[in-house]
């Protein structure tokens, strides 16, 4: 093909366009977005007798909200057997699934503790304790786990102790509660067991953080070595991309070299973005960085 | 920025910042979300835009960035596509038009060459931007555009070439 057939067929895919349609839907759908910020006019109208509707209008809904609020004030004080009960477990329920997944281990167990203080106070209701008991001892057996699906190792490490604190006084509170014996040896067994997951995560985790996996110096070494191999490209860019690099590449050794990968990884992105919006040879050592999850791939040993 | 200003804006630019992103992805349906990504976010800015063609067309390159990055994949092409026996959309209502086969390899050859090139070729065989309305957009010297498009040419030439004479 020659270059002039080339331009030819380059110039019917202009041709390609969106549907119409489409088009004139996306604008009105794009210039309504600012119009819902807009404050609207209020309207006046004349009230005539209508004050008593308008009264009506109130009444009913907050007499919903005074009904929501007090069933929610009386199913907190609520313990296994009373009606409210499953009111106050829903509202548990519903703070845990609003939770961010960093908080979600922490709140899980602050449920757990506030049911174990329901449990000391309750007697007799011995279908309910039991049920209650499973779902505690379900919830501890959840919180290692969630713990490790936190994918910031540094927020999983800071969450992770705050769960091995709130763990402490978890064993005395079963001690106080009205189960059977059997029921206290089992559910003091989960607290042990998810103390020690804890504490081997808190281990692993400060350990992993503590040592940046090797590939991480070496492409650091490549970057180097492909920028002293260019060095007559280089001559194109501007002053200041030019010390941005080497400033980058200086503080991502310092951060490597301290142990400090997570930070070492943006730098060494910021360098990627450098090389992408100056569209050099792509046999450059672009790094693939995806933050954490390259950490979750490595072994604890930083290999 | 007003309406008005923004519909002229937009009037003048979709077609443009469509066709960019629909030879860089390949589906349609994707093109749409993120044209469609691109006008809100510049809709939605608070800042004074001295460019808005180029702010627009930078918008539209980070969006194709991150959808690759998101997605992981890397641009390929139909017919690896179908060697890996997935199902290849029909061509659809999204674009107006439907591409002969002659032009369907030519969109294939675009995607297989290097972003930079392609990027630079729908600027300026296919949307008319001029050389100076490029640099602004990749923050270049003129001089520097004009060479890229000559390799970009070039390359894009023999990619086609090599592709037929299979």
């Amino acid at each position: 093909m020659t270059e002039k057939e080339l331009l030819e067929q380059l110039n019917q895919l202009k041709e390609v366009k969106p549907n119409q349609a489409w088009g004139s839907w996306l604008l009105s759908h794009i210039l309504s977005q600012k119009s819902t910020v807009l404050t609207p006019q209020p309207q006046v109208k004349w009230a005539g007798f209508s004050f008593l509707k308008h009264y009506q209008k109130v009444l009913i809904p907050a007499f919903c909200v005074f009904l929501f609020v007090s069933s929610l004030a009386l199913a907190q004080n609520s313990l296994p057997g009373n009606p409210f009960y499953s009111l106050k477990t829903l509202t548990q329920n519903v703070r845990l699934a609003l939770a961010p997944q960093s908080e979600k281990p922490v709140v899980r167990l602050e449920i757990a503790q506030a049911r174990l203080e329901d449990l000391k106070k309750t007697k007799d209701q011995e279908e309910k304790v039991a049920s209650l008991t499973q779902t505690i001892k379900k919830d501890l057996n959840t919180i290692p786990q969630e713990l490790k699906n936190i994918p910031q190792k540094q927020v999983a490490l800071k969450t992770s102790q705050r769960v091995q604190e709130k763990t402490q006084n978890l064993t005395k509170l079963v001690e106080e509660t009205n189960l059977k014996p059997a029921q206290k040896e089992e559910l003091t067994n989960t607290v042990a067991e998810t103390q020690n997951q804890v504490l081997a995560l808190i281990s692993e985790t400060t350990e992993e953080l503590n040592q940046c996996p090797n590939y991480l110096q070496n492409k650091l070494n490549d970057l180097q070595n492909y920028f002293v191999n260019q060095a007559q490209e280089l001559t194109q860019w501007s002053a200041e991309d030019l010390t941005k690099v080497k400033m980058s590449l200086s503080e991502a050794t310092n951060l490597v070299k301290a142990g400090n990968c997570l930070e070492a990884i943006e730098k060494i992105e910021s360098i990627n973005q450098l090389l992408q919006i100056h569209s050099l040879d792509t046999s450059s050592p672009q790094l693939e960085v995806q933050g954490v999850q390259v950490e979750t791939s490595t072994s604890s040993t930083g290999e | 920025m007003t309406e008005q200003e923004f519909t002229a804006l937009y009037q003048k630019n979709l077609d443009k910042v469509f066709r960019f992103i629909y030879f860089k992805v390949d589906s349609p349906e994707t093109a749409q979300d993120l044209t469609s990504q691109v006008f809100l976010k510049f809709w939605q800015n608070n800042q004074p835009v001295k460019n808005p063609q180029a702010f627009l067309f930078q918008t539209a390159r980070n969006q194709v960035i991150d959808f690759y990055r998101q997605k992981d994949k890397t641009p390929v092409s139909l017919e690896e596509l179908q060697e890996q026996g997935q199902e290849i959309p029909q061509p659809s209502f999204a674009v107006q038009i439907e591409l002969s086969f002659e032009l369907e390899n030519l969109k294939k050859a675009l995607r297989r060459i290097k972003n930079e090139y392609s990027e630079v070729i729908i600027w300026y065989y296919l949307d008319d931007l001029s050389v100076k309305e490029i640099a602004e957009i990749l923050n270049k010297r003129e001089n520097n555009v004009r060479v890229l498009l000559h390799r970009a040419l070039e390359t894009l030439k023999k990619e086609v070439n090599e592709k037929n004479s299979v």
